[in-house]
């Protein structure tokens, strides 16, 4: 199918699609990354319980595969007479395993932090969650700037687990099985949707290593 | 992922807590593990509650014909990753040798086809060959319909991977190879390579976790993964929550072990003193774990 052909008769629902695949994006991400900076506090929080459940919820989502957990929270929770949208389900997914990600990489930012400025923060009467506030987190975003990008898309590519379940608007990986089961939509419909993709993650890439230049601290 | 030339941050954020601190700490720690408990009470009386936890649902896991069949599905996602792998790690070379060719037109090509491959999710690739190819005539089979698409989103990663491994290089070892009269590629080949490739091992097990995830797709094109074969098993036996569980519970600890090797490696690495491994670009590999 030629590409104007495919435009006329698919052209809105790929505008669809991609908002959709943003909507996702954006979401699942801020919740990721919000659900991730309480992850970490508790990681390095003097509270035991708290550390120990934080890093089993980062060793499960870490290593957890997408279709697994989606599937989880589908097709498995209805049983335990807990029902969510499938849209709900989708974002679950796509904000529970980033944020372990996030995490991580959060703590590796943090680790970049001399000692030397944790006991000054503590000489001048700073209280944990002080420190943690004023010192630690700032500089810690700061420099994982870079890793953070990379999550937002692999957050993105993470959103195709959205072509799974039945979703309308669908998102750009959906509308390809969509028109292919449809139509003879062939190469051209694959290639659309993977330049919108692809465009997608150039942008995200450099508006974060802009951001990172920004704000990045120089040792 | 906690090395820093700082130690892990977690020893210095607080010192030896005083009298009144001590009792805050105990405090905090009882009221959690009271709410965490509260939460497991919860999780287990919902289960109870809804009936998950009757033993018709378990049973089918007592039975060893059960495990064989969640064995050879298994069997099936490693073979399957174990050929993306392979695929992946010599696309991946090819691209970054074309990404630092000489040829201008040629490192072109392969950074838009390293962006690209990392640009796209493994679900569209898995579309494409399974919805696509045979439009255009490619008939393959369902075990390379599952991993030459993750083979494809896997290699742009593989390559940035190994890339960040030959800038790691120590700039001298490829001008001592001249010196003694090396070509350029027999110096790649031989001295610069064998190096670099050694830098990246943890990155590149890490990278195998993703490969064994994006296999659970399996169940699109048919191929008999450890995901479909569970979907077999539910169908004959109506035990869904505790199938899909307790496959859930196995990928996450293959998942587990191969990122434990990953750090393994990583301070193995360490400790042999292989790297005075210069400052390693970090990001490359990163964030795609998703």
């Amino acid at each position: 199918m030629s590409i104007q052909a495919l435009l006329t008769q698919f052209g809105d629902k790929y505008v669809q699609a991609l908002f959709t695949t943003w909507k996702l994006t954006a979401t699942s991400f801020a919740l990721a990354f919000v659900l991730g900076i309480v992850i970490t506090v508790m990681r390095v929080s003097p509270v035991r319980p708290l550390r120990l459940l934080a890093e089993f919820y980062i060793q499960i989502f870490r290593n957890i595969p997408g279709a697994s957990l989606l599937i989880l929270l589908v097709y498995a929770l209805p049983y335990l007479d807990m029902i969510f949208s499938y849209y709900t389900c989708v974002l679950m997914a796509c904000t529970l395993i980033p944020a372990a990600f996030c995490s991580e990489y959060l703590l590796a930012g943090m680790n970049t932090i001399a000692p030397g400025q944790i006991e000054a923060a503590r000489s001048l009467g700073l209280t944990f969650l002080q420190i943690i506030w004023r010192v630690v987190l700032p500089q810690a975003l700061r420099s994982s700037v870079l890793p953070l990008t990379s999550l937002l898309v692999s957050t993105m590519l993470t959103t195709a687990l959205a072509s799974q379940v039945p979703l309308n608007p669908q998102d750009l990986t959906g509308l390809v099985s969509y028109i292919n089961t449809h139509a003879v939509g062939g190469v051209t419909a694959f290639f659309i949707s993977a330049a919108l993709y692809c465009a997608t993650a150039v942008v995200i890439g450099q508006i974060g290593s802009w951001i990172d230049r920004k704000v990045r601290i120089l040792r | 992922m906690i090395d820093n030339k700082n130690g892990d941050i977690r020893q210095f954020l607080f010192e030896e807590p005083g009298e009144r601190t001590k009792r805050t700490i105990r405090i905090a720690t009882a009221v959690s593990l009271v709410l965490l408990a509260a939460v497991l009470g919860a999780v287990i009386w919902q289960f109870y509650r809804t009936g998950q936890l009757d033993a018709k649902y378990w049973r089918i896991f007592i039975r060893w014909t059960t495990w064989r069949f969640l064995a050879r599905g298994l069997a099936g996602t490693l073979e399957a990753a174990a050929m993306a792998g392979v695929m992946a790690f010599a696309a991946g070379f090819c691209l970054m040798y074309g990404r630092i060719s000489r040829f201008r037109w040629l490192r072109a090509l392969c950074t838009a086809l390293i962006e690209f491959t990392r640009g796209v999710p493994t679900l569209l690739f898995i579309y494409f060959f399974f919805l696509v190819a045979p439009q255009l005539g490619i008939k393959l089979a369902a075990f390379w319909k599952i991993s030459i698409p993750v083979a494809i989103s896997a290699c742009g990663v593989v390559a940035e991977v190994l890339r960040s491994g030959v800038n790691a290089v120590p700039r001298g070892q490829r001008e001592a190879a001249m010196a003694i009269g090396m070509r350029d590629s027999h110096a790649f080949f031989k001295v610069i390579f064998p190096q670099a490739f050694r830098y990246v091992v943890p990155a590149l097990i890490s990278e195998l976790v993703i490969v064994v995830k994006d296999t659970t797709f399996a169940y699109v094109v048919n191929f008999p993964d450890l995901m479909q074969n569970a979907r077999v098993l539910i169908s004959n036996y109506d035990a869904l929550l505790s199938t899909y569980l307790v496959v859930a519970v196995i990928y996450i600890l293959i998942n587990y072990l191969l990122n434990k090797a990953s750090d393994a490696a990583a301070r193995r690495m360490r400790n042999t003193g292989t790297a005075a491994a210069p400052e390693m670009q970090t990001g490359a590999g990163e964030g795609a774990g998703v």
